[in-house]
């Protein structure tokens, strides 16, 4: 990066924080602190919906899955929008007509204080926890590639958003949530340009597609019934609808994000936004990975995108055999972009069988070149620092440093902090808010002025903030983190679900038995994540389902007991 | 304040009930899940 990339950079986190802050000063109205400008418009609710999903390593990384393994990764959102049509039309109008400022404040007037509680314990427990992560893991590979201090980049990045979110609160998060998402689909944009003008003259769109669809890189939909496979329309219809649904309707991080709307015909239009653009844009995202993919097949890539890590190793000893796997591997380029370009002229002629011949050609030097890569990551392992991180998620970074011209790579950087900073602040924002509304203000102190409370809500924010930046400076001493929170999440979000859908379809259903039933159920998550050895993601399944079935066995008993202190549900 | 009936009014051309608007954004999954399957078929 030059001077002009760093004065982008700069100029425009800086611009939007600042202007975000001036923008929404001497605001001392509790609503207006938790829930934002009471006339938010229904765009500026669906972008910040997205900003606050669409975390940096989104960005970094889903290109990278593209360029590795093609569109597949698109049906993981396949069950969003009928996710956000379910939190639209049932959750939705229910929080509005509590008028909640949390989630959570809804599980107190559905059932009881200790459900509340419980609530948003877990979603502080979580949140918190993975909060550092947001910051810690666009950093690690930023601060990588670019040879800067970790520490540095983890709080200078971290202090701008503890600050814009601390002054201005939700309005001044969903302020710059739509500047920020601005700087990331240009930055985005920009980089589909570049990288389309950067092709080889001669390669037409077709050539691109059949190219890429050659190396499987465009197999979007699969309709396999093969449980084995990670990627296919039953999984992320199914699975996506769970997942969508656990974190759209009851993650306060999003909920207070749509309460902000003027209405709940604003809030409802904000989620419809998203659920019509989420998969188109996480298609785009990964399409940018596939022509990156087509690109390096006619420029040689590093054998190693992470080349930090590689450098490391080489000056440590291995360089011997990491220099032949890069030979290899270069053997290997050279021969397949040989063959493409066969296999083009061919085309182009009108020559099939000859066309045929060479692509067929073209794969084999590049499962050569894919043998010599493999290899080099077990050399590498994890021996190195700053090796935890998948090689795949510096593939669009370091493609925009080599490949994009100055001014463009600082307009990307930005694109990525921006997006760092943006799910960041809804994050901070809602855990600054629930600390304040179902801790501080239902259990410590319950009449107080609505300036009490907001002093309070910064003081809140500012504490999560410095947990996340001291959780990101710490993350670094401790291996597979990011898989750590990621099994941290899932362990919690079921059982979170598990109470918001008990509350809402399971009438009969009483705080003291959902109570248990949750407890319960996470008891029994924590003693089949201990001995189990099942992916992950069953978990979010599994307290769900435990925390509704048992709901349903407790309550039944408590009513043959004849239990006289369980009230029915409120209508 | 907006009244209830405020918030019923999807305040969209042609599609003035909230069922049409989900019917329509499910629609519009269809047709991306279309468009990806062509995709998938034309290019593997």
């Amino acid at each position: 990066m030059n001077a002009a990339d760093y004065i982008v950079l700069v100029g425009a986190l800086l611009g939007i924080a600042a202007y975000g802050m001036w923008r929404t000063r001497g605001s001392c109205d509790l609503n207006t602190y938790l829930k934002g400008a009471s006339g938010t418009h229904w765009l500026a609710i669906g972008l910040s919906v997205m900003a606050t999903q669409a975390s940096a390593i989104t960005f970094l990384s889903t290109p990278g899955q593209g360029y590795e393994s093609g569109l597949g990764f698109v049906q993981n959102y396949f069950g969003a929008p009928f996710a956000l049509i379910i939190v639209a039309a049932v959750f939705l109008p229910i929080y509005r007509r509590l008028n909640v400022y949390t989630a959570y404040e809804y599980l107190g007037h559905r059932f009881d204080t200790k459900t509340r509680l419980l609530g948003a314990g877990l979603f502080l427990l979580q949140r918190g926890l993975g909060a550092g992560i947001t910051i810690y893991a666009p950093a690690i590979v930023l601060s990588t590639v670019m040879g800067w201090r970790l520490d540095a980049t983890i709080v200078c990045s971290g202090l701008v958003v503890v600050l814009y979110t601390v002054t201005g609160g939700s309005a001044a998060v969903t302020l710059t949530q739509k500047y920020q998402i601005g700087v990331i689909f240009a930055g985005m944009v920009a980089a589909f340009f570049v990288l389309v003008a950067k092709l080889p003259a001669g390669l037409t769109l077709t050539d691109t597609l059949t190219l890429a669809g050659g190396f499987h890189k465009l197999e979007a939909v699969d309709f396999s019934l093969d449980v084995d496979r990670r990627y296919t329309i039953w999984s992320g219809l199914l699975g996506g609808l769970f997942l969508a649904l656990s974190y759209f309707g009851t993650d306060q991080s999003q909920v207070q994000r749509y309460l902000s709307g003027g209405s709940l015909r604003e809030s409802r239009l904000g989620l419809m936004f998203n659920a019509v653009f989420k998969i188109p844009m996480q298609f785009f995202i990964l399409l940018l990975g596939v022509l990156v993919f087509v690109f390096y097949q006619f420029e040689r890539p590093p054998v190693y995108f992470n080349r930090a890590a590689w450098n490391y190793q080489a000056e440590h000893g291995g360089a011997g055999r990491l220099r032949a796997l890069e030979a290899e591997f270069a053997q290997a380029h050279s021969d397949e972009r040989l063959k493409l370009q066969d296999w083009l002229g061919a085309r182009h002629a009108g020559d099939r069988a000859a066309a045929a011949a060479a692509f067929a050609a073209s794969e084999a030097a590049h499962e050569r070149g894919d043998v010599a890569r493999a290899a080099t990551r077990a050399a590498l392992g994890s021996s190195g620092p700053r090796t935890t991180a998948n090689d795949s998620d510096y593939v669009f970074i370091t493609f925009i440093l080599d490949y994009l011209p100055h001014g463009l790579i600082g307009l990307l950087v930005t694109a990525f902090f921006a997006a760092a900073l943006s799910s960041k602040s809804g994050e901070l924002n809602a855990l600054g808010s629930t600390t304040t509304v179902d801790l501080y203000r239902h259990i410590i102190r319950r009449e107080a002025t609505d300036a009490h409370y907001v002093a309070a809500s910064k003081w809140f924010t500012a504490f999560w903030g410095l947990v996340a930046i001291g959780f990101a400076l710490f993350a670094n001493l401790v291996e597979n983190l990011i898989q750590a929170v990621n099994i941290l999440g899932s362990i919690f979000y079921g059982v979170v679900l598990g109470l918001f859908l008990s509350a809402f379809f399971l009438k009969r259903v009483g705080g003291t038995a959902v109570f248990w039933a949750a407890l319960a159920a996470q008891g029994l998550v924590f003693s089949l994540y201990a001995v189990l050895s099942i992916s992950y993601l069953w978990y979010n399944l599994i307290g769900c389902a435990a925390c509704v079935a048992l709901s349903l066995v407790l309550q039944a008993a408590i009513d043959l007991a004849g239990s006289a202190d369980e009230a029915p549900a409120k209508p | 304040m907006k009244s209830p009936g405020d918030d019923e009014n999807t305040g969209l051309p042609f599609l003035r009930t909230w069922r049409r608007v989900y019917l329509v954004v499910a629609a519009i999954f269809a047709v991306w899940v279309g468009l990806l399957a062509a995709l998938t078929r034309m290019f593997s």
